[in-house]
């Protein structure tokens, strides 16, 4: 009788610590992924004060005094910031379009190429690049486009004169956009590729009745087909729009033209770790490209609502 | 499974409605661009082997190298007599085995126990997990956090802080969380407990899925470079293969600013070991492809 009371008194602990204890083994599973997290990503987070204050690495986050928004002003006035701003946005933002529309292309050639074996030896060819590293990459780019390289070779040969591509940053931004779409385009197309697999093959027979040729219904079936996953990759392509490529902008630069082509990442990257701008300049400029990016996804998000497409949160 | 070996081949399919009409202007048009394509993407690879093998004078004076006029070998007894390149090659390889081992153990066992869905406090922690998709700290909390670990100049900087990978746990997540709930229900009655059902039933029945997200980790691992910059600054003698590939890059690249003063065939090295590292990955690929393929294929359609 009195054990009865006893557990009926506590039920709901007992349940909670029976239910608890019966789950121990997961429990203990998911343990070093909640130090993991705790550790690499909200020990950081919580780093972001020091965005607000005059940081002293003795001093510890906590304890280094605070300087309210002293640290973005700094930044705000910094003609190289805003240039590096501007970077940003125009790499990041040329990047998705070309990015869409080259894997896009891709896609739509290779899901029309209909000889088996070299749809897949070309497949395997331009999906390689992917899995090289920017490091490999440049490497090629300086190969290619170095004052003594290939390009310059054939220009010379055709009778015209050698010009220090990268050394030229006008040329720079060019370099960046056919580096990307040589090593991503490829590896873009796979993911189309399977949705244009997905559209049901009804639809073309009911074209083909109606006497459609191949670009008709490359027009109205193909693309339809893929454009809701199209929508959802360019929504959360936006959200990246502002890191633009650390590791690209990084290898391709070189010392003649690295502070014109920064980027907001190469940027702190260059001035707050190599460089003298303290940690808490480098802080808030990371803070400020996150809240950004942060806003372009929702705004993103709201934008493919409101016009009738499944957005992502 | 079934499905998911289906999935991996969709790409390839053909289009049965097309598939036994003649061959028409459009497809011969079709295939030129697309062989162009290729030869656009193979054409660097080309030119740098060009150069790896031929000598200075020929690399200097000649038009445009797309044979090598006098075969050159030097650049790769170089290479194959480089310290640094072979320290980095050790290193690469204890990253390549040791990191994506560890790597995919923690990743697999958070994927497991958040697909399972009889736990306390579950979706706190699923909850706290997808919150660091959308906001970080950005890189200078995260180069003091790093500091402060005492990790700086070690090699575990470049192991220990890759130990989950959000993107690829969920993609195991949603993988268990697709195979029958009955066999776990079964093993229970049995008396099995939950880490011997993993062991046991759920990770023989992963084994492709393990097979595809390793994959991802290996590459990951052999191209690493960036925690080798910003972390391992001073200490050259642990620097992975990519970071000592980086600085021979460098060197050519300084060439850009004064391109008549040369001291050496650099560019005939640095190309001879960038085949160094990519001639085990280019040997391997073909044959992995379709795991690679699938993995993006999965986490497009379930992510």
């Amino acid at each position: 009788m009195e054990l009865t009371t006893i557990s009926r008194r506590n039920n709901v602990f007992v349940k909670f610590g029976n239910k608890f204890w019966r789950s121990k083994y997961l429990l203990l599973m998911i343990l070093p992924a909640i130090v993991f997290y705790i550790i690499f990503c909200y020990v950081p987070m919580y780093g972001v004060l020091m965005a607000f204050k005059d940081f002293k690495p003795r001093l510890g986050v906590w304890n280094s005094p605070w300087n309210g928004f002293d640290n973005f002003v700094r930044v705000f006035e910094e003609p190289k910031f805003w240039l590096a701003f501007r970077n940003t946005l125009i790499i990041g933002s040329v990047k998705i379009v070309i990015g869409f529309l080259g894997a896009v292309t891709t896609a739509l050639l290779l899901n029309e190429l209909r000889m088996i074996k070299t749809k897949k030896t070309i497949q395997t060819i331009v999906t390689f690049p992917h899995f090289l590293s920017w490091v490999v990459v440049s490497g090629f780019v300086f190969s290619l486009f170095a004052y003594n390289g290939a390009i310059n070779s054939l220009i010379k040969a055709m009778g015209g004169d050698r010009t220090n591509f990268l050394a030229n940053k006008n040329f720079f931004f060019g370099l960046v956009f056919a580096s990307d779409i040589w090593k991503e385009a490829g590896w873009g197309s796979i993911i189309y590729l399977a949705t244009m697999a997905g559209i049901p093959q009804d639809q073309y027979e009911a074209a083909d009745i109606d006497g459609a040729t191949r670009l008709q219904k490359i027009w109205h079936i193909t693309l339809p087909g893929i454009k809701p996953t199209a929508i959802l990759l360019l929504i959360m392509s936006v959200g990246g729009v502002l890191s633009a490529g650390f590791d690209q902008i990084l290898n391709l630069g070189n010392p003649l033209i690295r502070e014109d082509v920064n980027i907001i990442d190469t940027y702190i990257y260059y001035h707050a770790i190599v460089g003298s701008d303290s940690a808490g300049v480098g802080t808030a400029i990371g803070l400020f490209k996150s809240v950004i990016g942060f806003a372009l996804v929702i705004t993103v998000d709201r934008i493919a609502k409101a016009c009738g497409e499944r957005g992502i949160i | 499974m079934k499905k998911y070996q289906q999935l991996a081949r969709l790409p390839l399919r053909p289009r049965g409605s097309s598939r036994d009409r003649k061959i028409q202007g459009l497809d011969v048009i079709i295939c030129v661009i697309l062989c162009i394509y290729a030869l656009l993407i193979i054409f660097p690879f080309w030119n740098a082997f060009v150069i790896s093998i031929s000598t200075e004078d020929a690399y200097l004076h000649s038009d445009l190298l797309l044979w090598p006029t006098q075969l050159d070998l030097s650049s790769y007894k170089q290479v194959f007599a480089d310290k640094n390149l072979w320290s980095g090659f050790g290193i690469t390889m204890i990253l390549l085995i040791g990191g994506t081992l560890y790597q995919l153990f923690f990743t697999v066992i958070t994927g497991y126990a958040l697909s399972r869905h009889n736990w306390t406090g579950k979706n706190l922690v699923m909850n706290m997990i997808l919150v660091t998709m959308f906001f970080g700290g950005g890189m200078i909390p995260y180069y003091y956090l790093i500091r402060d670990l005492g990790m700086m100049n070690t090699i575990w900087v470049m192991i220990i802080p890759g130990a989950i990978d959000t993107f690829n746990m969920l993609l195991m997540r949603n993988y268990f969380a697709s195979l029958p709930v009955e066999m776990e229900e079964s093993a229970k009655i049995d008396g099995a407990n939950d880490i011997i059902i993993f062991v046991k039933i759920f990770l023989p029945l992963s084994l492709p899925m393990l097979a595809t997200i390793g994959l991802f980790f290996a590459v990951g691992n052999w191209n690493s470079w960036y925690n080798a910059m910003l972390f391992i600054p001073d200490n050259r003698k642990i620097w992975p293969l990519q970071q000592v590939l980086r600085t021979m890059i460098a060197k050519v690249s300084s060439n850009i600013e004064n391109p008549e003063a040369r001291e050496g065939y650099s560019e005939g090295l640095t190309m001879a070991s960038i085949f160094f590292t990519i001639v085990p990955m280019m040997s391997f690929y073909p044959f992995l492809q379709r795991f690679f393929v699938k993995g993006i294929v999965v986490g497009a359609i379930k992510g």
